[in-house]
């Protein structure tokens, strides 16, 4: 179904124990197989923009969606969103807005910015396994990116 | 045409009509009687000249007819005819006897003479004077008279002539003249006149014109058609005369009764002279009549002006007597009651002006030592914007002086950049009197006399009246305020700051323990124990809970943070949406929620829905133990307010503990009996709080509880 390499999935997410919980989710509905996870802003502006020096930095290479947090170490997901949008490049993937802050500000600017969902994190266990495996099938399969 | 006098006072103007009619009446009568005596005096003078010419007609031919009688005789005479046939020779002695036979009375005054035929004067004897010039005029066969003629001036005589015949032919032969002269004499004429009266004029003279005489001497004769005869009339003739001529019979003389006719009216001017003094009197006497019943009128009338203008002046202890009991006493009277009541109106006028005069200051002491001693600088401006009041806060506050300051614009308070709106905003306002910043308090900045601006806070009220508008404000410096709020802003924006990062930095561990333990669970159950199992479902619980504590903190957080936007909110469409959300969280419980129509409220609305949403959650989790469990939404009027309140037949509470329901973290049940965090009255109350409200609770241990929260009317 997949090819060898191809990422379908970028989590940016700083948090090990959240990026697990979001893998382990994913998994439950087989969408972990081609999950690359970023821990910080910096790396995933890398991971599109950088020199080459990112190891999985391949031309060609293009999640179907990204799943980013908001408060992130280095850059701020706010700004890794903007750029994003910013670039023709990047612009059309779907950028799934992961955050513990149900705050109105945020979300307005995240969707002001070209986020396409926002979801806040449960803390209790399934409701977040439900919230990020949903998700996933939502942008991996259920939606048609224009080609 | 005379301006009559209107504006004159009735004194003067009741007495000058009065006599002017007085005088037409009396004038119209007097001219009346006065033609009546004038016109019976010319009757009678008219009656007496007839009857006088009459007498005197009838007896003044006499003289004529006897000398006629002898002429005519002596001409028959044979003695005359002889002596003139014989042409004067013969029968002289004859002719003389004839003559003296016929005139011996009246020889001084008298001439007879015979002419013949041919002209030649025969015999002439008498009085030669009045012989005649010529032969006189053939006459004819009788006797004749002729007309008066004048001679030598002074004479007056007349001729008689009668004709010689031949005795057997009867030819005119010749003729015999009487020629007489008139007696003109005072005596004459005092004797002819004696009979009449001596104020009669009589004339005798010729019917066909001059000579006349009033047998005294020759006058004028009376103008021709006075000489008509028939009726008298007047006429003039050296004077005006009233007479009636009447010719002589046998002779062609004219006689003639004549009065003068200013002797004749002298009586009825006499009369008129009388009647005119007497009605002079009587106008004399009216016109005094006239002006003192005026008197009697305008005296009271003077009276009361001169009270009434002394009232006027002051006096009005004024009064005026008017005595008896006429209209003119009742109005006195009536003046006097008026002034009386005058006095005791204007007494108790002064007595109000002096009591509320007295309120009036001691209200402007109290005003005064308010805006003396007050903080807040009071500025007072009129219309143009001029300062007109200034109290010593203002001295203080913006470092002018009173002097320095009064009848200025107020614009010197301001930072430039105010001004122009200031002055705009003046001019719209008495334009359209529309206030913007009136009745209400606004921040702006002022300006210190060194320059310096400070925040401050203005109340602005307009007041209009008679002298126009003036603006007054209260001024308030809140620059200590606004340092103070700036701080708890900051204080405020950290707790916020800090607030979110609790919420995010404990929510990522509390999930991961959940996750993890849920994890340990599925993954690894098998090789646990009973009692770990057991374990791990106590951290799950405890974990879930803490996750539910930390959101309703946030929530609550967040209420202080969110701006109200406030709105009309339909209460009854609101609460059936909740009460529906509540029915199915309950799942097969039945709840009986009875919500009476509501009126709506102004408010937030998406709080309103939260405050509402606890409270029948609430509501539904105390009354989980009753069959069945009720729950009623209903309101009351208090004044601009509506009190809703949600009443159940729950568990109740201890009323002891009620003010303490409301606190964060309050909880009045174990957490074995009813779950929950302890946040959501709290968040009622913050909620009702920031809508200016007030809330507040009832209720009895195991008896059901009531919640109350007021809300503003939609329509304030």
């Amino acid at each position: 179904m997949t090819q060898p390499h191809e990422v379908e999935i970028l989590l940016v997410e700083d948090n090990p124990s959240d990026a697990e919980l979001t893998l382990r989710a994913l998994k439950q509905r087989n969408l972990a197989n081609q999950v690359f996870v970023c821990h910080d802003g910096a790396e995933a502006l890398e991971f599109f923009f950088g020199d080459g020096s990112h190891a999985l930095r391949e031309i060609g290479v293009v999640p179907k969606v990204i799943l980013l947090d908001l408060k992130l170490p280095k850059v701020d997901g706010l700004e890794v969103l903007r750029r994003l949008k910013e670039e023709d490049r990047t612009k059309r993937i779907p950028v799934v807005v992961l955050t513990s802050r149900p705050e109105e500000p945020d979300i307005a600017r995240a969707y002001r910015l070209g986020a396409n969902s926002y979801i806040v994190k449960p803390v209790d266990f399934e409701a977040f396994a439900r919230a990020v495996s949903d998700v996933g099938l939502y942008w991996l399969l259920l939606n048609h990116p224009p080609r | 045409m005379i301006r009559l006098p209107w504006n004159w006072s009735i004194e003067r103007k009741l007495p000058l009509f009065f006599s002017a009619l007085l005088l037409a009446v009396v004038l119209v009568m007097l001219g009346a009687a006065y033609q009546q005596v004038r016109y019976a005096a010319l009757l009678l003078a008219a009656e007496r000249v007839q009857r006088l010419t009459k007498v005197y007609v009838d007896l003044l031919p006499r003289g004529a007819t006897t000398q006629r009688t002898q002429t005519a005789t002596l001409a028959a005479d044979p003695g005359v005819r002889e002596f003139v046939t014989s042409g004067g020779r013969r029968g002289r002695d004859w002719v003389l006897a004839a003559m003296r036979r016929i005139a011996h009375d009246t020889a001084p005054n008298l001439a007879i003479e015979v002419w013949d035929s041919e002209g030649q004067r025969l015999f002439l004897r008498g009085d030669t004077t009045l012989r005649s010039d010529a032969a006189p005029a053939l006459p004819s066969d009788s006797a004749l008279v002729s007309p008066y003629r004048v001679r030598h001036d002074t004479l007056l005589s007349y001729e008689v002539q009668a004709a010689v015949r031949q005795a057997t032919e009867g030819r005119v032969i010749g003729r015999v003249v009487q020629i007489r002269r008139v007696n003109l004499s005072k005596q004459a004429r005092e004797t002819l006149t004696g009979i009449a009266g001596g104020d009669v004029s009589l004339l005798i003279g010729n019917a066909d014109g001059e000579p006349w005489t009033d047998l005294e001497r020759i006058v004028p004769g009376p103008p021709a058609e006075a000489r008509v005869g028939r009726v008298p009339t007047s006429y003039e003739r050296g004077g005006t005369k009233f007479g009636l001529a009447a010719p002589i019979p046998g002779t062609p003389w004219m006689f003639m009764t004549e009065l003068s006719r200013q002797q004749l009216l002298a009586p009825s001017l006499a009369y008129l002279r009388r009647m005119a003094l007497i009605a002079a009197a009587i106008v004399l006497v009216g016109a005094l009549g006239a002006w003192w019943v005026s008197r009697r009128i305008t005296t009271p009338l003077h009276r009361l002006t001169t009270a009434a203008a002394a009232i006027a002046s002051g006096d009005l202890a004024q009064r005026v007597d008017v005595p008896g009991t006429d209209e003119m006493a009742r109005l006195g009277s009536s003046f006097n009651v008026m002034a009386g009541e005058v006095k005791k109106s204007r007494e108790s006028l002064e007595g109000q002006v002096a009591e509320r005069t007295q309120a009036l200051r001691a209200s402007e002491a109290r005003l005064r030592s308010v805006t003396e001693t007050a903080h807040d600088a009071i500025i007072a401006a009129d219309g143009d914007g001029n300062i007109s009041y200034w109290n010593p806060g203002a001295a203080h506050m913006f470092g002018y002086a009173e002097g320095d300051v009064l009848g200025r614009p107020l614009t010197m308070l301001m930072p430039e950049r105010y001004q122009e709106d200031h002055r705009r905003g003046i001019q719209r306002y008495l334009e359209t009197a529309e206030p913007r910043v009136l009745g209400r308090t606004v921040e702006l900045h002022g300006r210190r006399k060194d320059g310096a601006e400070f925040p401050l806070e203005l109340s602005l009220a307009a007041a209009r009246s008679e002298a126009g508008i003036s603006f007054t404000g209260v001024i308030r410096d809140i620059t200590e305020r606004k340092r103070i709020e700036q701080a708890l802003k900051e204080t405020n924006a950290e707790l916020e700051a800090f607030s979110y990062s609790v919420s995010h930095d404990l929510r990522a561990p509390l999930r991961a323990i959940h996750g993890f333990a849920r994890i340990l669970l599925e993954d690894h159950g098998t090789q646990l124990e009973p009692e770990g199992k057991r374990v791990l479902g106590v951290i799950d619980e405890n974990t879930r809970r803490m996750g539910q504590l930390i959101d309703d903190l946030l929530s609550f957080s967040r209420l202080g943070r969110k701006e109200l936007e406030t709105a009309r909110v339909d209460m009854t469409e609101l609460v059936r949406t909740i009460a529906e959300e509540v029915r199915r969280g309950a799942g097969d419980r039945p709840l009986d929620i009875t919500i009476g129509p509501l009126p709506p409220a102004r408010g937030d609305r998406d709080m309103l829905r939260q405050a509402v949403m606890n409270l029948l959650d609430n509501a539904a989790k105390f009354t989980r133990r009753r069959t069945p469990a009720q729950i009623e939404v209903g309101h009351r009027a208090d004044g601009p307010e509506t009190v809703y309140y949600v009443k159940d037949n729950g568990a109740g509470f201890d009323p002891r503990y009620a003010g303490k329901l409301f606190g964060v973290f309050q909880r009045l049940h174990r957490a074995e009996e009813f779950e929950g965090t302890g946040v959501g009255l709290a968040i009622v109350q913050r909620i009702v709080l920031r809508h200016g409200g007030r809330v507040w609770a009832e209720g009895q241990l195991d008896a059901g509880a009531t919640f109350f929260f007021t809300l503003r009317g939609a329509d304030a």
